[in-house]
């Protein structure tokens, strides 16, 4: 089943494409991500199906229907989006709530986020990461069926980050479907079932990473540091590596290291258009 | 609409109002301060006078003059010694020097001279107590010559009681903080709020724009009444302000609220920055408590600013609250109610219609 179903999607600002003509699915349970570089169109398309802006042309349902009524089963956390100054983490979240007809456990959600110990800290002495786990949790505060979740961490520290994305793997756990717009291609690459690539307002490629990366990336390569030289070779199976230290055993050849490298999203999407992801 | 949305947000509001120094300094500090200063600095006009009298007569007539004295009230005589230097006292208050033959001179009909010694440094002093002393020697020379008084006068005041700055300038003081924190406020909460990213949440969720306004209205109106009360609470211990808070001064307040608060939405609707919309607020809001009559009467204004000020709605929400909750004039009062709270439909309304969360 499709949570949201995208046909035609244009949006035009003056005489710039901001998004030009896009269709897409987002599957029930899956974590969808529009991957891109900034200025691709990412938030532009997501902020249209969330319903903050107008499309020029195009029909989007979220839940077969408008997006406007189906806001009690939305869950959106905004690029840059910043909280008021003077809640406490768990005034935020009490406040949000009292939007919602349902509403999740506060503590559960303030655990589920990791913010425990900072429950009763006034929002803006939080630190980025910090802040950045409270959007995530106000976004779920309705216990929604589908999440947005709009460059979630971007500016962040790498700790920060594999924390945020530890919580995010959660939510499919819960069977939730999420739909994340990000430039960083580690996080779509760990994260995502499904990964469109989006590319000057357009989608270049739509699948889930790994057939993305058999499609478009090169072959995964090994490379064998010697004393004095180094060896590599292609591979299209990762079982091969074994035979290849084998080899090395059985001839007595004697090396510093071996490097494995596999093809990533940032080579298809280099591939695909010939630019770099970031 | 939905009471549990509009409280939450209530909550939430106020909360971050009263962890906010910066605000707590603008609707409450600010006001107080300006009361106390003003207030001690303008106080002087309806003290009492002190003149220092030298009796070198210390006859029958000469204790009678000090006793006819001692009942005018603004009068505060203090008697000094026949050898006192003249000169040393009349460096503090004025000195009146009664002649060592007054009684004789008055009984004989012979003319003799009080002595009044001044410091000329001090002529708005020096010319209302020369008018009392030479009311008095008028008023001696008529009784002893047997003269019969003509001509008399009354005087009447237009309003029945007595009315000091600190009346006049309290009021001025309620109008330009509800002012201040509401063009201010709604100002920071639509031009931050979208930079913040805050309204793109909000459309996001099941709140209204209407639950929003009204949640926000209401706020502004808690903010507005807790500092209209923390002045007039000051301006009654430390001033004995005599104001009475009516139905017409209520509604008033309730007026210039919604008013000012439209003004910040339609600024906020046409600036997008921060410092932009600061700035923006600050040049309505300095003219406008300036012009509009907020720390001094209109009438010692030149004429065609005057006019100027009776276009600001300032203006009205100065003088309706001063003839409600001083001047106790409720027909003037009801009239100025009757005029902000006309543009205050107005400009909220088109506030309303202005104020969009989407994104282009």
């Amino acid at each position: 089943m499709n949570v949201i179903e995208v046909r035609g999607l244009t949006k035009v600002y003056g005489n710039v494409v901001a998004v030009d003509n896009i269709s897409f699915d987002v599957r029930k349970g899956e974590v969808f991500s529009l991957l891109g570089p900034n200025g691709a169109g990412k938030t532009t398309t997501v902020e249209i199906i969330e319903g903050i802006r107008k499309p020029t042309k195009g029909e989007i349902k979220v839940f077969g229907g408008k997006v406007e009524r189906a806001k009690e089963k939305i869950g959106v956390l905004p690029q840059e989006f910043q909280s008021m100054e003077r809640l406490t983490v768990r005034e935020t979240l009490e406040y949000f709530s009292s939007f919602y007809k349902k509403s999740m456990d506060i503590e559960e959600l303030i655990e589920m986020v990791g913010l425990t110990e900072k429950k009763n800290t006034l929002y803006k002495n939080l630190s980025g990461g910090q802040k950045r786990a409270l959007g995530v949790a106000i976004a779920l505060v309705n216990d929604p069926s589908l999440i947005f979740l709009d460059e979630p961490t971007t500016g962040l520290d790498p700790a920060a980050r594999r924390n945020l994305w530890k919580a995010i793997r959660k939510l499919k756990e819960g069977r939730k479907t999420v739909f994340l717009t990000t430039h960083y291609m580690e996080e779509a690459e760990y994260l995502a079932d499904r990964v469109a690539i989006m590319h000057h307002g357009k989608i270049i490629a739509i699948d889930e990473p790994y057939k993305l990366i058999e499609k478009y990336g090169e072959k995964t390569r090994v490379i064998i540091k010697k004393i004095d030289s180094e060896e590599e070779m292609e591979i299209n199976d990762e079982r091969e590596i074994a035979k290849i230290i084998e080899k090395l055993k059985e001839k007595g050849i004697k090396y510093e290291r071996i490097e494995i490298k596999r093809p990533t999203l940032e080579d298809v999407f280099l591939k695909l258009t010939g630019e770099g992801l970031t | 609409m939905r009471a549990k949305a509009i409280i939450g947000d209530i909550k939430a509001s106020v909360k971050n109002w009263y962890r906010n120094k910066a605000a707590l300094f603008w609707t409450l500090a600010f006001p107080i301060l300006l009361i106390l200063l003003f207030g001690e600095i303008f106080s002087g006009g309806n003290e009492s006078y002190t003149i220092y009298i030298k009796d070198m007569d210390d006859s029958t007539l000469s204790h009678a003059l000090i006793n006819a004295m001692n009942n005018i009230s603004i009068i505060n005589l203090q008697p000094i010694g026949k050898n006192a230097d003249v000169k040393e006292y009349a460096k503090k208050h004025a000195v009146l020097e009664i002649p060592h033959d007054f009684q004789n001179a008055i009984f004989e009909g012979k003319r003799c001279n009080l002595t009044l010694y001044l410091d000329p440094s001090k002529e708005q002093t020096n010319s209302a107590i020369r008018s009392f002393i030479s009311g008095i020697v008028n008023e001696i020379n008529l009784r002893f010559n047997n003269a019969s008084i003509i001509v008399g006068y009354e005087e009447k005041y237009v309003v029945e009681e007595q009315f000091k700055y600190i009346d006049f300038f309290i009021p001025g003081i309620i109008g330009m903080t509800i002012m201040t924190s509401a063009i201010y406020g709604s100002i920071e909460i639509n031009v931050k709020y979208r930079k913040r990213g805050m309204l793109k949440k909000l459309l996001t969720t099941p709140l209204q724009k209407g639950e929003w306004i009204l949640s926000k209205m209401i706020y502004q109106l808690m903010i507005s009444f807790i500092s209209t009360i923390a002045i007039i609470a000051v301006g009654i211990t430390v001033f004995h302000l005599k104001a009475s808070f009516n139905f017409t001064s209520i509604l008033i307040i309730i007026a210039a609220s919604f008013a000012f608060t439209g003004i910040g939405m339609i600024i906020a609707r046409f600036v997008n920055e921060e410092e932009t919309a600061d700035s923006a607020a600050s040049a309505i809001t300095f003219p406008m408590m300036f012009l509009a009559g907020t720390f001094f009467p209109l009438e010692i204004m030149p004429s065609f600013l005057q006019i100027v000020a009776k276009i600001l709605p300032l203006y009205y929400v100065n003088e309706g609250l001063r003839n409600a909750m001083i001047y106790h004039d409720g027909n003037a009062a009801m009239l100025n109610a009757v005029v902000i709270a006309t543009f205050a439909i107005i400009v909220f309304g088109i506030g309303v219609v202005l104020t969009n969360w989407k994104e282009e």
